[in-house]
């Protein structure tokens, strides 16, 4: 991997500026989402519902931006090779560069994002601890967690032309089945374990608890998403490879 | 020692009868939902027991008629494609012109398509400033250099591909009727760097229904018929025999 860094960077640079490239307010769109978001759900469980959490704004961002990562990074990785017929079918270059490549934008993008709102997320009355040294961690446990999905899910879709609508659909789902909005002990006693088995779970609890609580994730927090991390980056690579030598013929 | 080395090889390709590619015609089709249709596809072999090597400083010209298989053989050689017997050496780099350009993105500008392209053929960070110089130069898109390049006529953009091609300093250039398009001045440009290709040593494989062009840049050549070789050789020789060929009415179907 050492040897194609500048491909790598290329292309990091490439993704970035065609994400980018069609809006005056570029980078400020992917900062007006998750705030627009924040507001409604604010309004929405703070006034109509009174959920009672209190600074629901933090409370939200903290899990929103991390669950941004996750939805955005694999989305926009299940089309880098069915998308990209011109350039898998007369150049060869490593396939696997394209995917990590796409995930690498979205986790820079990430980072931008969240440094963007860091400041309105202390004016809304978040403190910054020296617990949030340990954030990075968490971000690279999730950068590979995406990772591993978007390989499977970017040489799947080269076979499959629905993934894409249906992994929309999973999102969708996983937005309700995460601790995004709500706080996860209020998913009963039964359904935890099966509660548990989503892999941002662990990541979105982890974050809320530097950026919300003020505390350190235990050990339990960091070594199982790290382990769900390392398994789906097995079972990605494994699928993708299976499947490489006849993207050329299917795209 | 030889640049290129393809032995034995054998490459199969699925055309099915209806395309099924979606998650839910799989589910249909196990589960026989509709009709209990299947999918069902028929077997064709785009290329069978080829052989043959490039030695040094060697060029080959691939000819025949179409659908014989040159273009699978060239995504072979790339590395794009993979065959399902059979065993593919390269020595040296490769700069593919597969099917008239690199895969280059729309949406970017000249200049970044080329510092892409040409980063991916292996430039590095340190060379590349010079080269887009010289790639733009070549391409004659000087004033489109900051344009995206989907407001670029297609000739344009084949300049672009051929000159990002050719300025990467790749051991290997595979051409697939590239040449084709292109001005006539473009063209006569195109030829005389080729020969500037061969003086130096470098291997070109040239795949064109121009029967001179193969003669006159190519020392040998393969004449593929239904994904085998017919001939291969001298030039002069299997150029003449794909000519008698034609002639007689035996090379197509």
């Amino acid at each position: 991997m050492l040897e194609h860094r500048e491909v790598i960077w290329i292309l990091v640079k490439k993704d970035f500026k065609i994400r980018y490239r069609h809006s005056a307010l570029g980078f400020v769109w992917s900062l007006l989402n998750p705030l627009s978001i924040m507001t409604i759900l604010t309004l929405v469980f703070s006034l109509l519902l009174k959920s009672g959490v209190q600074n629901f704004p933090i409370f939200l961002l903290s899990a929103l931006l991390p669950w941004r990562f996750f939805s955005i990074g694999t989305m926009q990785a299940t089309g880098t090779i069915a998308g990209n017929p011109s350039l898998i079918k007369k150049i060869y270059i490593p396939r696997y560069l394209l995917v990590l490549t796409n995930n690498l934008a979205s986790f820079i993008s990430f980072l931008m994002e969240f440094v963007a709102l860091l400041p309105i997320m202390m004016a809304l009355g978040m403190t910054l601890t020296l617990h949030i040294l340990l954030l990075p961690v968490i971000m690279i446990i999730e950068f590979f967690i995406v990772l591993g999905i978007s390989l499977a899910l970017a040489a799947l879709s080269v076979f499959y032309r629905d993934f894409y609508q249906i992994w929309e659909i999973v999102l969708q789902l996983g937005f309700f089945l995460s601790p995004i909005f709500y706080d996860p002990n209020i998913v009963p006693e039964q359904y935890r374990f099966y509660y548990s088995l989503n892999p941002v779970t662990r990541i979105i609890e982890s974050t809320r608890k530097i950026l919300f609580y003020n505390t350190s994730p235990t050990t339990l927090d960091l070594a199982s998403p790290l382990l769900i991390a390392l398994l789906l980056l097995a079972v990605g690579y494994i699928v993708f490879r299976r499947l490489e030598p006849r993207f050329a013929e299917e795209t | 020692m030889n640049v290129i080395e393809v032995e034995d090889v054998w490459k199969k390709f699925k055309i099915p009868h209806e395309r099924k590619n979606t998650v839910l015609d799989a589910v249909a089709s196990t589960l026989s939902l509709f009709g209990g249709r299947r999918s069902t596809f028929e077997e064709f072999w785009a290329l069978k027991n080829v052989t043959f090597n490039v030695a040094e400083r060697g060029s080959i010209g691939v000819i025949g008629e179409n659908g014989s298989g040159k273009t699978t053989l060239l995504r072979l050689i790339a590395h794009v494609m993979k065959p399902d017997q059979g065993r593919i050496n390269v020595n040296g780099r490769i700069a593919p012109m597969l099917e008239l350009g690199l895969g280059f993105h729309p949406e970017l500008t000249v200049k970044e398509n080329a510092v892409v392209f040409g980063t991916i053929m292996g430039l590095k960070r340190d060379q590349l400033k010079g080269r887009i110089e010289s790639i733009i130069e070549f391409a004659e898109l000087r004033r489109f250099e900051d344009a995206p390049l989907k407001t670029l006529s297609s000739g344009m953009q084949m300049r672009l591909a051929f000159s990002v091609a050719v300025e990467t300093d790749a051991d290997i250039i595979l051409v697939d009727e590239a040449i084709a398009v292109g001005d006539m001045e473009f063209r006569r440009k195109c030829l005389s760097r080729f020969k500037e290709f061969k003086k130096e040593g470098r291997t070109i494989v040239l795949v064109s229904h121009d029967m001179n062009l193969v003669t006159e840049f190519c020392e040998n050549a393969l004449f593929l018929s239904k994904g085998e070789i017919v001939a291969s050789g001298d030039a002069n020789d299997v150029v003449k025999e794909y000519v008698r060929r034609v002639e007689s009415g035996l090379a197509s179907p």
